[in-house]
């Protein structure tokens, strides 16, 4: 059975801004699916809808089967959450924050203290788990907030953004802890991210989501398959879009070559980087700034719509 | 049978949830827990009214001479007093919703598998403790200054309906207001209204006969007149002089039942909207 399934999910916010447009899709157990778009893209609103703290106003999405309109307490009850904010009770130690989750999610209590002896261990937060949490970093309180959500070894766990606001060394860390976490957890994973390395890295299939509707939802190298091996970028000092479009006339680049500011990308698809640099110059469009690389997850964002990834929120 | 009839026809996986007993016990202790390490919220609703019961009292019972009455001053504010100290008790426990909405686990808890009603009933629970506490300490301070209480099982048994459902009745309207405002601020600037206001109109210092119509009229519309009234033929007033000014009957036991309805039907009519407006503002 299909563990998430989603079906036309749509929000619309009081004020008429729509928020997510009517977007399907699935995931499977065992799968970690992500959600990948710049911020306002939709994807905390999509998770609200799923953990049911957001109501949907159109569509249907079930959890394990069950209906999350219709049966919000089984939904949440074979679901946990970690959210882009901390949200912990900070004036409680971090082991009555896990024990608290547990109760709550009906995990006895010496099945709940083996489990957090468990996780803490794994999440290595051990060593201060009986300290205020007011104490702990950030890197320390997302660490936390993940045991938290696994104390009541979930069938879902959604995480929201898991690594925004901490350090790159932290957030490096915790990427390693999460990708550990589905080779010894049974769970399936939605995670949302605005990074793009993070999706690629820890994503079996990345939907991605852009102005509230999903415009391509594929393996990470399925995705950037799509465009080849390499791709040519380049500057230019005219137009770009025309450049592109004298390009497409000229069959150095396709359909799927795109432009954006005075920048140029084309995706070479075998051709030698070098056979297209020389048609290139021979039409007078002086570039400069020239790469050969591969492409990114962000090149596949921009083909699709047309915005950089960071100029998109 | 197709793909389709046979995944619906597959059992759904088991969903575990805590029992609703078990889930209010956990709801009810993180609160408690909350609370007792921040003092300051047990502390500080109580200074005002013990000093009311410590030196206002006394001292304005020897200056006036009292009440005139069978009812001895000291005691007649140090039971007002309590009106004083639930109201305020219960809008420092409301505080604690916008700070749980805004920098505590009040989103781990919505997505918890349990109805939502029991965040706001096991919050409940713990205002009423600790109204329990204030009001035995300052009615134990009264006591200390030489207030005069008739202490019997039935007046004790009518002293904790009121302040149950009295305390239910003011946790409810903090919490209905905690869930409609945005900012603490507004919070804090509305907490004159809500706790001080009424206990100026509601006959804690003096009997509301002592007040013009109007507003002895008003007085009688307000669930913490009928409170204290009850509090008082609980303990100290036992003719019911202050029930008598509230109905002008002659069984005092009936205008005690009718006064208790007044308060239960505050409480339970609060409760209802604040589970629903609490409900209703947590999800987008």
């Amino acid at each position: 059975m299909t563990t998430i399934e989603v079906r036309g999910l749509r929000k619309t916010y009081p004020g008429g801004v729509e928020a997510v447009k009517g977007i399907d899709f699935d995931v499977e157990p065992g799968e970690v699916f992500g959600l990948l778009g710049p911020n306002g893209a939709g994807k905390s609103t999509t998770i609200g809808m799923l953990t049911t703290t957001v109501a949907p106003t159109g569509g249907s999405a079930r959890l394990a089967g069950y209906d999350v309109a219709k049966q919000p307490l089984q939904a949440r009850s074979v679901s946990s959450v970690v959210f882009q904010e901390p949200v912990v009770d900070g004036s409680l130690s971090g082991r009555e924050n896990l024990e608290l989750h547990a109760r709550l999610w009906g995990v006895d209590s010496a099945r709940a203290a083996r489990r957090i002896e468990e996780l803490v261990q794994v999440l290595g937060i051990a060593e201060l788990i009986d300290r205020k949490v007011d104490s702990y970093s950030g890197g320390q309180r997302r660490r936390l907030e993940i045991a938290r959500a696994l104390v009541s070894k979930p069938q879902v766990l959604f995480l929201d953004e898991p690594t925004v606001g901490l350090d790159p060394r932290i957030r490096h860390e915790l990427l390693d802890v999460i990708a550990g976490l589905r080779a010894r957890e049974d769970v399936t994973i939605l995670v949302t991210t605005h990074y793009l390395d993070e999706a690629q890295r820890l994503a079996d299939r990345v939907a991605i989501i852009h102005h509230g509707e999903i415009v391509a939802l594929d393996r990470p190298e399925a995705l950037l398959a799509g465009l080849g091996e390499e791709i040519l970028e380049f500057r230019v000092e005219r137009d770009a879009e025309s450049a592109v479009e004298l390009l497409r006339s000229l069959g150095v680049a396709g359909p799927d070559a795109f432009a954006v500011g005075a920048r140029v990308t084309v995706a070479l698809h075998g051709r030698p980087a070098a056979d297209a640099l020389q048609e290139i110059d021979k039409h007078h469009l002086r570039p400069s700034e020239i790469q050969v690389r591969r492409p990114t997850l962000d090149d596949v964002y921009i083909q699709l719509t047309g915005t950089r990834f960071d100029e998109a929120a | 049978m197709s793909a389709t009839s046979d995944a619906v026809s597959m059992p759904l996986p088991q969903a575990r949830r805590a029992r609703p007993a078990s889930a209010l016990f956990t709801l009810a202790r993180r609160r408690a827990l909350l609370t007792s390490r921040t003092p300051r919220q047990i502390a500080v609703p109580l200074v005002g009214p013990a000093l009311l019961a410590l030196i206002l009292a006394p001292a304005l019972q020897k200056a006036t001479g009292g009440l005139h009455s069978h009812i001895d001053y000291t005691s007649f504010v140090g039971v007002g007093a309590i009106g004083l100290v639930i109201p305020l008790s219960c809008v420092f426990a409301g505080l604690s919703v916008l700070v749980d909405r805004h920098s505590g686990a009040q989103r781990e808890l919505l997505a918890a598998p349990i109805p939502r009603a029991y965040l706001v009933l096991g919050n409940m629970v713990v205002a009423l403790v600790l109204a329990a506490l204030q009001a035995i300490v300052v009615v134990g301070l009264s006591a200390l200054r030489g207030g005069v209480f008739h202490i019997t099982i039935v007046g004790v048994a009518w002293f904790m309906a009121a302040a149950l459902l009295f305390t239910v009745f003011m946790y409810a309207l903090a919490e209905t207001v905690a869930s409609r405002v945005t900012k603490e601020e507004d919070y804090i600037g509305a907490t004159p209204v809500l706790a001080i206001l009424p206990f100026f109109f509601a006959g804690a210092l003096f009997p509301i006969g002592a007040m013009p119509g109007v507003l002895a009229a008003i007085a009688k519309a307000m669930p913490l007149t009928h409170a204290l009234a009850l509090l008082r033929y609980g303990f100290i007033d036992p003719a019911g002089k202050g029930l008598h000014d509230i109905w002008g009957m002659s069984n005092v036991t009936l205008e005690a039942w009718l006064s208790l309805a007044v308060v239960a039907l505050f409480a339970a009519a609060l409760t209802v909207i604040a589970i629903r407006v609490f409900s209703r503002s947590a999800v987008k």
